[in-house]
Formats: C-alpha cells, structure tokens, sequence
C-alpha cells in the first residue's frame, strides 16, 4: 500500500498444506535492495526458487551497472522470468514494491505468468486476496503518514486473512521510507 | 460429448448486507441484475418484507428468490390467518431454515440475509447457506461482494465477531445512523471491486417506529 513518500508491504506467516499447517514464521516478504521489496504468494517452492534467482538477476545487475535497480525496471525483470515459463508456470502471485526515483512510491502485482498490473494506492494477492480487496478499499486513504499506513495495512491485514482459513498465524508488516525501514511482527489469531 | 442441457441455475449477482443494532435492524442489499457480463436491469430489489418486523435479503439465482419468496409470504399469511397475530422474526427465521432443506437434493440458489427485531424489541440477523443451516449472528452479508465487505464489518462494528469462543450475543452498540453510514461505505468499496454489484443501493432499517426504506447512487460501471 503506498502512503505519503513510503510505502507498507505486508504478509502473513502460514505455511500449510491444505488443512495442515506445517510452519508459522514463512517469511515471504524478501529485501531486493534497501528500497525494493518483493513479496511472493502461491507455491512455497516456487516461491523461494524464484526469490532466489530474482536476487541472483539483481546481483549481476549490481556488478555490471554499480547502481541499484529501479522498482521500475525490476518489475518488468520479474515479468519477464515469469513469462519465459508461460506454459509451465511458476506458481506465485508477486507484489513488488519501491521507492523510485525520487523517493516515489511504486506498487505493482503480477499474475502467475507476468501480467504487470500498476495502481496508485494499494495491491494484492494470495488466498485471501477478496477480502483484502474490500478490506484495503474501504480503509485506504491517500497520503498517510508512516504510523497511520502502519496501522491501516495491519488491520486490513488481520481482518481479511482472519476470514480466509489457508491464511494467518500472525503478519508481518514492514514500512518503508526514504530515511528508514520498520519492519514489526503482529500477533493474530493463531489458527 | 457431454451436453450440457441439464444445468438449471444461474447466478444474478449482488450483494446483500443485515447489521443488527440494540434497538433497531438494517438491511441492505444492490439492486443491479446480471447475467454473465451484461446487467439486465439495474432497477431490481432483492429485498422482501415479510412480517411487521422482519424482512429478507437474498441474492443469487432470482428465479429461486422469487419463488422462495412468494413462498413465504404465503406461509405468512396462513399463520397470520391462523394464530391472529404476525410472525415474529426468529419464527420466521425457523420457517426459512424448514423450507430451504425441504429441498435440500434440489436447492434454491438462493444466499439469504433476514432482519429484524425480535420479541423484545432487540435487533437480530439470521444467516443462511443455500440449504438451510442457520444462525443467529449481530451482522452478516451474502452474494458475490460478500468476500469483500465481511471482513470490514469484522473490523468496524465493535461487536464480538462470530469468529469468537465462546459465542457471545452480539448486537452491535453503534448508533442507527453510524451503521447505515457503514452500510454506505462498504457498499461504496464492494462496489468498486466486484463487477456484480452497484447501480444503486436499497436500505431497509427496521425500529420500532416501523420500517423506513432508501435508495442511494451507487457507481453504474
């Protein structure tokens, strides 16, 4: 969700297999560079494979131009490495969000095969992503200040994946803006 | 080459809203009917008042609605003939519940929302699945943008959620006017993401003055 210069990226920590909740602290929320967040829904597998070759792509891009990425152009990277497997995907959602140019807020989701989806205020997806959809709708305003995005990403957060059973087990909420970088763990409904 | 001349149901859409109060009931619901990617009309109530103090919210498949309906409203009649008065609203909930699993191996596809006050004058809502199985909650919403709205109602209405153990009654303290503006808001933000729900929005709020009915503008994309 972006807020005013900053933006909020959050997720919650279940790992399951259909009822089976196997883990409670699966980080999906991953640190590309200081201002570059991806965070990754779907197959954990795929999840964790793509997260490590998006870093891989990064790192290389470090060395050859010394600079950071732009959310801009790392978008269209995770675009691209998703549509390369169009007819076998990976099976992720991801969400990646930045600051730019700047210090611009930008946000944008894909789905499974790289269908870049770009919005001013907020985006979603995983297993509760209609809840999150009403939830974050109704409670977004523009230009929040860090404390109250904090705030409105954790609630909405809560309150959908509270109604969704594949989601939960607690969330992590990480805001960011040009001078720092506050990332909180929020106890839920643990079930 | 399977023909698929057997699927009776379709589903028209909308969204259904009932938020019970201390000493009143609101019931909301769109009034767009689609089929597939077309609206038919965006002029269609899905609401129904069956008793004095109660009325009923469906969305889903309007052909069942319309003969779940009239069903009731007959059923209704016979008992007001019968026992001299009207019926209550937790009678009505029973009756409801009775009638949606007398066909339970052919169902109405019809997701039910019913309001009212109950004998001692305190709000309540009865929840339904499409086959009967009912509770009594403080608030609940059904149809396409139900996904949607129930986790704000979650959020908002201060009342113990029924997702609490052990269950509480849980009539909601906001005032009347504070839960029709939370209808409004979350009907404005269901409406935004869900393609079957807007045009425009009917509200029924039930106290025991008697019953005021309002239609507010809802985006027509």
């Amino acid at each position: 969700m972006v807020g005013k210069n900053c933006f909020a990226i959050a997720s919650d920590r279940r790992l399951g297999v259909q009822l089976q909740t196997v883990a409670t602290d699966f980080q999906r929320v991953f640190k590309i560079h200081d201002k570059l967040y991806i965070g990754l829904s779907g197959l954990a597998t795929d999840v964790q494979t793509l997260y490590q070759r998006l870093v891989f792509r990064h790192k290389l891009y470090q060395l050859r131009e010394e600079r950071d990425m732009k959310p801009q152009t790392f978008a269209s990277l995770v675009s691209a490495l998703l549509y390369e497997k169009r007819f076998g995907p990976y099976f992720c959602q991801p969400v990646i969000a930045g600051l730019g140019e700047d210090n611009e807020p930008f946000i944008c989701t894909m789905d499974c095969i790289g269908a870049k989806e770009l919005a001013k205020d907020f985006v979603v997806s995983g297993t509760a992503s209609e809840s999150l959809y009403g939830a974050c709708e109704s409670m977004y305003k523009p230009n929040m200040e860090p404390e109250e995005l904090f705030e409105t990403v954790s609630q909405a957060l809560q309150a959908s994946v509270d109604r969704d059973c594949l989601s939960g087990w607690g969330g992590y909420v990480l805001v960011v803006t040009p001078t720092e970088i506050q990332e909180r763990v929020i106890k839920g409904r643990m079930d | 080459m399977s023909r698929r001349g057997d699927w009776v149901y379709e589903n028209n859409g909308g969204t259904c809203v009932a938020i019970a109060g201390a000493d009143y009931c609101v019931v909301a619901a769109d009034t767009r009917l689609s089929v597939g990617y077309n609206i038919l009309t965006r002029d269609h109530s899905k609401i129904c008042e069956l008793a004095d103090k109660c009325v009923l919210a469906s969305s889903g498949f309007q052909g069942d609605i319309k003969a779940l309906h009239k069903n009731l409203a007959a059923r209704e009649l016979l008992y007001q003939h019968q026992h001299n008065k009207r019926m209550s609203c937790p009678a009505m909930a029973q009756l409801l519940s009775n009638t949606l699993y007398y066909k339970r191996f052919f169902p109405y596809y019809a997701f039910n929302v019913l309001g009212g006050l109950d004998s001692e004058g305190k709000g309540c809502v009865f929840t339904y699945d499409a086959v009967g199985s009912y509770e009594r909650t403080g608030y609940s919403t059904q149809g396409t943008g139900s996904s949607l709205i129930m986790p704000v109602l979650d959020n908002q209405l201060k009342s113990p959620s029924p997702l609490l153990l052990p269950a509480k009654d849980a009539v909601t303290p906001l005032s009347e006017s504070e839960a029709v503006d939370l209808v409004k808001d979350v009907f404005a933000s269901a409406t935004e993401r869900d393609i079957y729900t807007g045009d425009k929005l009917e509200i029924v709020v039930i106290n025991k003055a008697g019953m005021k009915r309002e239609y507010i503008d809802l985006r027509k994309d």
